[in-house]
């Protein structure tokens, strides 16, 4: 008797519980996105996911348009090369912070200042090239860099100016989770590892949002965001797992969208002398052996291009002339043969297996088509916390998988970094852990480092890539495709960004 | 009875210095943060700078000195990855985990026991026979597939529960978010709740079931019943309470991991909670936090473990300790 009184009362419950159904907030865009921003504070990640989230709250001294990424506009209304170090900004005037404060030049002083502190900036290697700074008046700034930095205003679309008076009154940690910028939305809430709230700037100077709440949810798990998109709990969804693009495909609620990504995945050489990779036949024997096109078919399901050079097409020196080297393994056999290696060598790929879109799989296809042409390659992947730093800790591997996206739209920066000889004192090749070196590319990119008339310098950077190829520094694969997820009929407009990022006033929903 | 907790609390102590000294010879293996925190821009000297700013060129013996210095201190230091202290980046996960750990516990527990002693009254009925297959299901089903296949039924082909978050919850005294406030919140624990009941259940159904299939064959449970006491009375007041001791046990450990460790059913559903921020965490390779996240699961597991202990004293007066 009791038992079945209290049975009732279980399933009486359970209906109520289900008819209350999915929670859904009717006037507010809720979106998912797969990586959760790591701090608030502009200065203390320079992460793509972090900076997607900060371009929503904060607005940079330049911007970039959410359709071919060009360089405009932000809290600088225009900007001046005066000569090879020195940058002259002129800044927009009547722009409020979101707690009143009125932005002037003393507030991007600070912010650029706040970026040396190695105790609390990611963004080291920005603020330690700023030499001096000064601010004739309040809405003039005029900064030297410490050597000639080309792409410096390219950069100020990601550094986000915060207000001076807000963070030093203020303990570090809660400038971390409670941000004031002066961007399109206030920040509303954030609970760590589940949501993030935006509420529109009604004040803002590129006038007000169109849509009035936003709501970012963080889910990591490809599954769960794939359930989250076809069960209609979010609007959108970026980040799309490739495994389920069939499933998406099909389903009648919802849209996929997608475009090219701007990172390009590559295998990097190095060139040590006395090892096979010295010798560019061997590094060409390599690019040849390799099949990208069935990678991309069957690995990355076609939602890739081939790549032919690290830069993507939007940055400064991209060479849109060079072709990726055909698959030919016969040649790459000869090549071997030729570089006196018939039966091959010994030579390990590391990569990661948790950073880029079946990355793992890549390498260990990239491994099989070298053991097909008699190079008997093995396989070393691991998590990118321990992956990254034996690359950029340098000399561990010659030859690995990795990423590139210039979020500063200037190759020279891949170039720099990645491909030039390792420099502790210049800076140079900090990501080169193959140390690969080649002194004829390094001059190219010197000198492309000291020409200010752009497209001079476009021209010597296409040189240099084309150097690149010739040289085989690398393997570039492909360039991978952003995938999103829309649930249909609820009126939203969405144009991918070049570069990722969900910037909310751009979003439309009716 | 005191100097019997006083023993175990100082056992525990021990315990926590063995785990978190283990944790900073494993770190050594984990990946240099110095080079995740200084930033995928950074020039080598940066890298350097930061290593040395955050003490983390100093063999791994002198930084877990400095470690636990600071930690007898109350200061467990600041994440690598957000800057906040490590110890309220934790705490403040702390309801979301605990709501969630609870009631999976309490389900598991209530329905366990009664389950276990219907199926031990009629071993041979076909619901028994049912309910004992399930609970096999129940043992050998990976959390992963269990949360994923109950997502995929019941909010992407059904569409009855929320597939992943805590909902609406409601904010009691500034601190403590709550998901028992509102219906939102209350369906949202759903599947989590199952996912994490499915083992759980199991384990406790079984163990009850042995218990009761022993126990009711006693002697006394024969006066019992021959005495003409209620059903009830033999079953719930004589012979559940001798099975109790090791249900209760189970649970004790079971409650201790459901806090701790419920971190593959907090990644799937996306529930903001501490083994979530324990994942994370590892693979940001976030030092501080894992080290002081690893402290508190010793913690909470030793003081669950001596409370269940002081629960047999009260369940069995035979037990004492001195």
């Amino acid at each position: 008797m009791r038992q079945v009184s209290l049975l009732t009362l279980v399933g009486l419950l359970l209906a109520a519980l289900l008819a209350a159904g999915p929670a859904s907030a009717a006037s507010a865009l809720v979106l998912a996105d797969e990586t959760p921003p790591t701090t608030l504070d502009p200065a203390a990640d320079n992460s793509d996911s972090t900076c997607s989230v900060l371009a929503n709250v904060f607005d940079g001294l330049m911007a970039r348009d959410g359709k071919d990424g060009k360089l405009i506009p932000g809290l600088a209304e225009r900007f001046e090369r005066l000569d090879l170090l020195t940058w002259k900004f002129y800044l927009r005037k009547g722009v409020k912070f979101h707690n009143g404060n009125l932005f002037t030049a003393a507030d991007v002083k600070f912010t650029f200042e706040r970026l040396s502190d190695p105790k609390l900036s990611k963004w080291l290697e920005t603020g330690q090239s700023i030499a001096s700074m000064e601010t004739p008046d309040d809405y003039t700034i005029i900064i030297k860099t410490k050597t000639p930095t080309p792409w410096f205003a390219n950069n100020l679309h990601q550094i986000f100016i915060v207000s001076k008076k807000d963070v030093e009154s203020r303990d570090l940690g809660d400038v971390g989770v409670k941000p004031v910028g002066t961007g399109p939305y206030r920040f509303v809430e954030w609970v760590k590892g589940s949501h993030l709230k935006f509420a529109a700037n009604e004040a803002y100077w590129g006038g007000a949002p169109k849509v009035k709440q936003v709501e970012l949810k963080i889910i990591t798990e490809p599954a769960t965001r794939f359930a989250a998109l076809v069960s209609g709990a979010v609007d959108l969804v970026a980040g799309v797992p490739l495994e389920l693009l069939e499933q998406i495909r099909k389903n009648p609620k919802v849209e996929l969208v997608t475009r090219p990504s701007r990172r390009s995945i590559y295998l990097a050489l190095g060139n040590k002398p006395g090892t096979p990779l010295a010798d560019v036949r061997v590094r060409r024997a390599m690019y040849l052996a390799i099949n990208e096109d069935e990678i991309i078919a069957k690995i990355m399901g076609g939602q890739a291009v081939p790549a032919a050079q690290i830069p993507d097409s939007a940055c400064a020196g991209f060479d849109p002339s060079l072709k990726r080297l055909p698959y030919d393994p016969e040649k790459a056999k000869a090549l071997l043969k030729e570089a006196g290696y018939p039966d091959g060598f010994e030579i390990t790929l590391a990569g990661p297996n948790d950073r880029y879109v079946n990355d793992a799989r890549i390498a260990e296809a990239a491994v099989q088509y070298l053991n097909k042409v008699g190079i008997k390659a093995k396989l070393d992947v691991k998590p990118k916390s321990i992956f990254f730093p034996e690359v950029s800790g340098g000399e561990k591997h010659q030859f690995y998988l990795l990423g590139w996206l210039d979020g500063a739209y200037d190759s020279a920066r891949g170039l720099m970094t990645n491909i030039v000889t390792y420099n502790k004192e210049k800076g140079s090749g900090g990501w080169n852990g193959a140390r690969f070196s080649a002194p004829e590319l390094d001059a190219l990119v010197d000198k492309a480092g000291v020409t200010v008339d752009l497209a001079e310098r476009d021209g010597i950077l296409r040189r240099a890539n084309r150097m690149a190829q010739d040289q085989v520094a690398v393997i570039p694969l492909h360039y991978g495709t952003d995938l999103y997820g829309i649930v249909k009929d609820r009126g939203i407009q969405f144009t991918p960004r070049p570069d990722r990022w969900l910037v909310y006033k751009d979003i439309d929903k009716k | 009875m005191t100097s019997y907790i006083a023993r175990r609390l100082i056992q525990g102590i021990l315990v926590m210095l063995a785990v978190t000294f283990v944790c900073f010879v494993i770190f050594r293996f984990t990946g240099d943060p110095a080079a995740i925190i200084a930033g995928q821009d950074a020039t080598p000297r940066q890298v350097e700078e930061v290593r040395q700013a955050y003490g983390l060129d100093r063999p791994f013996y002198l930084q877990y000195l400095f470690w636990v210095a600071h930690a007898a201190r109350g200061e467990f230091g600041k994440s690598f990855v957000s800057k906040v202290p490590a110890l309220g980046l934790i705490l403040e996960r702390v309801p979301a985990t605990a709501e969630l750990a609870l009631t999976a516990a309490l389900v598991a527990l209530g329905l366990g026991i009664v389950l276990g002693v219907l199926v031990s009254l009629r071993p041979r009925s076909w619901p028994s026979r049912l309910i004992m297959a399930g609970s096999l299901a129940g043992i050998s089903t990976p959390t992963f597939l269990m949360g994923t296949l109950l997502i995929m039924l019941f909010a992407v082909q059904l569409g009855l529960l929320p597939p992943f978050g805590r909902g609406e919850t409601v904010t009691l005294g500034g601190y403590w978010q709550t998901s028992f406030a509102t219906w939102s919140g209350l369906n949202h624990l759903i599947l989590p709740t199952l996912t994490l009941v499915g083992y759980q259940l199991a384990v406790l159904l079984r163990l009850t079931r042995a218990g009761m299939r022993e126990v009711l064959n006693e002697d006394y449970i024969r006066t019992a019943w021959a005495k003409g006491l209620s059903a009830n009375r033999v079953i719930f007041k004589h012979a559940l309470r001798n099975v109790l001791i090791p249900v209760v046990t189970m649970s004790g450990l079971m409650l201790g991991e459901l806090l701790v460790f419920s971190i593959v059913t907090e990644t799937i559903y996306q529930w903001p909670g501490m083994g979530n921020l324990l994942l994370t965490s590892i693979y940001e390779s976030d030092q501080p936090v894992i080290v002081t996240y690893i402290m508190l699961a010793s913690i909470i597991i030793l003081s669950v473990n001596i409370f269940v202990d002081m629960l047999y004293a009260v369940l069995n007066p035979k037990i004492s300790y001195d």
